[in-house]
């Protein structure tokens, strides 16, 4: 097998499923796509007036994985706050469920590179805020965060406070308070950037696992090559600044996916050289 | 208990110095009086001090409280208004950058003798750092957290009293710190400058009949108030415990 059996294709220019293709699990019933974005260009005006994005198209269909990378300061997370409704965009469209983004809605969850936690409160009511600024049922939420309580691995930590946990239980708390308010679409902003790498790892693979469970439509933004191929459906790899898609890799991996049948799997070493020659880094 | 006995002895030691050290180096008693003197001239005229510290007592409460209040308002106002931000501010920091002990003559030709000229001495001394700690604590949240707050679509609502209020907290109660002991010293200035009543008050007294003894009991029992008062301040504050915690 040589890496032209690899599904790399340009932008736009969407290719037959390859002899890889048939392994993945995107070949279930047809999806619609919930995040569509056209032609988006963020300028920043001002004295030293540039362009972060230029002319951004992508879409991501219905429970579906797709990962961003891209060299820093490209722009991918001024897209990734463009699709949250968090910065506005200067040129361009994005819909998110058919609708014009037009500010934050209640069908994203949002995780960021930092914690967020706030330091005065507990674990528990941590992962309760989020429920609470968007008025979910209080009861369902309460039951919703014991149950992501132990998910994460935080049981015996819900009266702790954020100071008193390690980043990557942080870090596991934030995810969870995002995922209590069990949103549509799940967009993150590096959620591991600030971990370490065995920590990485292993978020990575509950975050897995969380996903096939709930299966959320989920765009990851990370400077992971490994962790992007690990993860994702497909991988969309952005030019320097002026941020662009300029590949769009299907990632073509069995699922479930588990590190031990995974990073074994010599397609997946594949996958990494190849998306490194792209962006230079190989 | 070991840190007790430090403390009794380091007071004591204190106590036992002033009383003999005056003797010793030949110090006259009208410049400082040993301390049974001081003692015992406070006794002596025990209602009075106890009056005058009561008056004293209540016009810095009631300043400090002032202080307080239209501090956080001023603070508030200057951090959410763009408006007052230009033209209450700088305002605002001229009348502090100006000695305010040359205000006080000011508020007795304003206020009177009486009890409100003291306030207002005690407030235009105390306000200035609760409005700094209040605009400081404001505008210092972490952008991070507000866009979180944002992405969570939260209301203006609960982003102020979930978000900024407790954030702007820790900046708030050093502020308040600062504060307490700059009423102490607006309220005695106010009663030196015109009064009938308080410590200050008595200390212009007790200097006019030379009564050294009664000036450094007056004294005295200011230091010990204005000591008292930070320490509830300090013990208050410690509601805010998560200073310093941010993750």
């Amino acid at each position: 097998m040589t890496t032209a059996n690899l599904k790399v294709v340009e932008q736009g220019k969407v290719g037959e499923l390859g002899e890889l293709g048939e392994v993945g699990n995107m070949a279930s019933a047809p999806a619609r796509d919930v995040i569509c974005v056209r032609n988006v260009l963020k300028r920043y005006p001002g004295k030293n007036a540039f362009n972060a994005l230029e002319d951004v198209s992508l879409s991501i269909r219905e429970r579906e994985f797709v990962s961003i990378l891209g060299p820093s300061g490209c722009g991918k997370s001024t897209l990734l706050r463009i699709v949250a409704g968090l910065v506005e965009r200067s040129e361009g469209e994005v819909l998110v469920n058919d609708r014009p983004v037009a500010g934050p809605s209640p069908d994203i969850g949002v995780v960021f590179q930092t914690s967020n936690m706030l330091p005065w409160l507990s674990v528990e009511k941590n992962m309760l805020l989020g429920t609470q600024l968007r008025k979910l049922p209080r009861q369902q939420s309460q039951a919703r965060v014991r149950e992501l309580t132990r998910m994460l691995g935080l049981s015996g930590f819900e009266h702790s406070y954020p100071h008193q946990l390690s980043g990557g239980m942080r870090q596991r708390a934030s995810i969870g308070q995002i995922l209590a308010l069990e949103p549509s679409i799940l967009l993150m902003d590096e959620p591991f950037g600030a971990l370490d790498a065995l920590t990485r790892d292993l978020l990575n693979v509950e975050l897995l696992r969380i996903w096939q469970e709930r299966m959320q439509t989920v765009m990851l933004i990370t400077h992971s090559i490994q962790e992007a191929v690990f993860l994702s459906d497909r991988v969309l790899v952005m030019s320097p600044r002026p941020g662009r898609i300029l590949h769009d890799i299907r990632i073509d991996l069995p699922r479930p996916r588990l590190p031990e049948n995974i990073k074994g799997n010599p397609r997946y070493g594949q996958y990494i050289a190849e998306i490194s020659k792209i962006m230079g880094v190989y | 208990m070991k840190r007790w006995l430090e403390t009794i002895v380091f007071w004591g030691a204190f106590a036992l110095l002033w009383e003999y050290g005056v003797a010793a180096l030949g110090i006259r008693r009208y410049l400082l009086p040993p301390l049974s003197a001081v003692l015992q001239a406070g006794w002596a005229e025990r209602e009075m001090v106890v009056g005058d510290a009561w008056v004293t007592l209540c016009e810095v409460l009631i300043g400090f409280a002032a202080a307080v209040l239209g501090g956080v308002a001023l603070g508030m106002l200057i951090h959410f208004s763009a408006f007052a931000r230009r033209t209450l501010y700088p305002f605002i920091t001229a009348l502090q950058s100006m000695p305010k002990i040359a205000l006080a003559p000011l508020m007795i030709v304003w206020f009177g003798y009486g009890f409100a000229s003291k306030i207002a001495a005690t407030f235009l001394f105390a306000f200035f750092p609760v409005v700094i700690a209040t605009l400081g604590g404001l505008s210092g949240v972490a952008a991070n957290l507000d866009e979180h707050f944002r992405a969570l679509g939260a209301s203006r609502w609960d982003s102020f009293w979930r978000l900024h209020v407790p954030a702007a907290m820790p900046s708030f109660i050093d502020g308040i710190k600062i504060s307490m002991p700059l009423a102490v010293i607006g309220a005695i200035v106010g009663e030196f400058i015109g009064a009938e009543e308080g410590l200050g008050h008595l200390i212009t007294l007790a200097t006019a009949n030379a009564k050294s003894d009664l000036m450094f009991a007056a004294i005295l029992v200011i230091t010990v108030m204005a000591t008292l008062l930070y320490w509830v301040v300090e013990m208050a504050s410690r509601v805010v415990w998560w200073r310093g915690k941010a993750v």
